[in-house]
């Protein structure tokens, strides 16, 4: 007990392990912080690979012109559990396309971040109350596009079978 | 229940010198405990049923990781290893070496804190700040090494997903070292301390006999003598290639407990220095094709004891069962046993000379 009280004495003049938080920042994450995930259009094959292996489903792809096949990417940094798994399986992480950067997302307070890398969605909402309610939307938009693309490209597929039959005919 | 001078005690779920949500209730008549009843449920989140039916067998292992904050990587080495039996991958050396040093660290912070615990509900504050103040070596350690300080996501099927330079070998081994004599500072505490003693030895005494009676895991088995320990017995990572011994001691108690987890975390620590000396050259990862189809159990060692994990796949992305048997709930019925005739002012320090982890037995 008294080598502990020494111990608790040489403790008193010592510099504190803590930090005083709230009026001080709190420290920069170092060296390999898994962070937010930056995204580069211009680079993306869609294969949609991070979309499937993404766990808690904050990468979605919302197929917009259906005709043409153009995809737009969303990205919810609050659903995301920074795993880096999108990252791991991406086939062009190497060029750049899907980052895991060591940045820190701001909590969803005041103000929403604003910035190309991360997907559509979050650019096109202003009000942080009201993400939430839109990434819902978002989800159940993206699946019913994802099925009318699919009933989009049987129907081209049996017209297309259709037109080889009729040649042959004639 | 009541009635002559019985007393109910309800202790937990939430109270004050409970790290994690379990709910006793005790029978008491003049501080004696009679009777106890335990309930283990309160932190449910159907963790088993959602692996088996909203995640691909490709990422249920990042569901399995959170199912506990200490235990994450238990939890990955146990699904990751199970997986990889049926899909009959071999993992490379190095993998293997990064994966061992990772397990060990979560090992060392997770038995400080444990120990810091006891020692602040037996009323010996300063102690536990100090431990605390040690063990964030160890958090700044596995920081470095994974990118995160409680969900590490190292383990990934068929490897691991980050390898070590040697600049952060350098630095790791540097803060080891360090961190080695302050846990050689915080043994002599634990070991000689005479009040620290007074609350501890020869509270809840489990004999060699009753802990193999109700099948004890980890510390608590070892702390009385039964020379149990996964990593001997059943060999997921080359622990025999780097001298792994187990550590026992026959006393039995709170103590014991405690002294078993003190020596644990200072063998942990030499484990991981000779990891971190006899790194093999090579690949961190093989390429995994297939599906699971089969079953197949893994034994791990956690933190708190054996952990049992059982997978069954179809051939499908999707697996059929995934189960978890944790520690802390093959050591509830001793746990229930031991508070008989105890006094009510022992029940905290046993508890905690438990370390009980409900978010892994709840799940």
């Amino acid at each position: 007990m008294i080598k502990m009280f020494v111990e608790s004495f040489k403790n008193l003049f010592n510099k504190p392990d803590t930090i005083k938080y709230p009026f001080e920042p709190s420290p920069e994450p170092k060296g390999r912080f898994r962070g937010t995930i930056h995204y580069n259009e211009e680079l993306c094959i869609f294969c949609d690979k991070c979309e499937n292996i993404c766990p808690p489903g904050a990468i979605k792809f919302e197929i917009v012109d259906i005709e043409n096949n153009k995809r737009e990417y969303n990205y919810n940094p609050y659903l995301c559990i920074y795993c880096g798994a999108c990252v791991d399986e991406c086939p062009k992480a190497d060029e750049g396309c899907l980052i895991q950067s060591d940045e820190r997302i701001s909590p969803l307070g005041r103000e929403l971040p604003k910035d190309k890398k991360l997907g559509y969605l979050i650019n096109r909402v202003s009000n942080p109350k009201e993400f939430e309610k839109a990434w819902d939307e978002l989800e159940i938009r993206a699946k019913k596009s994802r099925d009318e693309y699919a009933k989009f490209k049987k129907q081209q597929r049996l017209s297309k079978q259709k037109n080889k039959s009729t040649l042959k005919n004639t | 229940m009541t009635g002559g001078n019985k007393i109910i005690v309800p202790f937990g779920s939430q109270h004050i010198a409970l790290p994690e949500p379990v709910s006793f209730l005790f029978t008491t008549e003049n501080e004696i405990i009679k009777d106890v009843e335990v309930d283990v449920g309160y932190v449910h989140r159907g963790i088993e049923k959602a692996a088996i039916t909203k995640f691909e067998f490709t990422n249920v292992a990042y569901l399995l990781t959170r199912v506990c904050g200490f235990c994450s990587i238990t939890h990955a080495s146990g699904y990751h290893h199970g997986i990889e039996k049926l899909l009959n991958v071999e993992v490379p050396k190095r993998a293997e070496y990064i994966r061992m040093l990772v397990v060990e660290l979560d090992r060392i912070h997770s038995h400080i804190l444990a120990n810091g615990h006891v020692a602040e509900v037996v009323g010996y504050e300063n102690l536990f700040m100090q431990s605390v103040r040690y063990r964030e070596k160890v958090m700044e350690i596995l920081e470095l090494v994974t990118g995160n300080r409680i969900q590490y996501d190292i383990y990934k099927i068929g490897g691991v997903r980050k390898d070590l330079t040697p600049e952060i070998v350098e630095e790791v081994k540097q803060k080891l070292n360090q961190l080695k004599n302050e846990m050689l500072k915080i043994y002599d505490f634990y070991d000689k301390d005479y009040t620290f003693g007074l609350k501890t030895k020869g509270i809840s005494y489990v004999s060699y006999d009753m802990a193999k009676e109700y099948n004890a895991v980890g510390p608590i088995a070892r702390a009385s003598g039964v020379d149990t320990d996964t990593r001997k017995e059943f060999p997921y990572l080359p622990y025999d290639e780097i001298g792994f011994e187990v550590q026992t001691m026959s006393e039995g108690d709170v103590w014991a407990r405690n002294m078993v987890r003190q020596k644990e975390v200072l063998h942990s620590i030499d484990l991981c220095l000779r990891i971190v000396d006899n790194l093999p050259e090579g690949d961190i990862a093989t390429k995994v094709k297939g599906r699971p189809k089969g079953e197949v159990f893994v034994r791990v060692e956690a933190p708190r004891g054996e952990c049992f994990y059982y997978i069954k796949g179809n051939g499908s992305k999707v697996l059929e069962r995934v189960r978890i048997r944790v520690p802390t709930y093959s050591n509830i019925p001793l746990l229930k046993e031991l508070f008989i005739g105890e006094r009510y002012s022992d029940a905290q320090a046993i508890v905690l000379s438990f370390d009980p982890c409900m978010s892994c037995t709840a799940r």
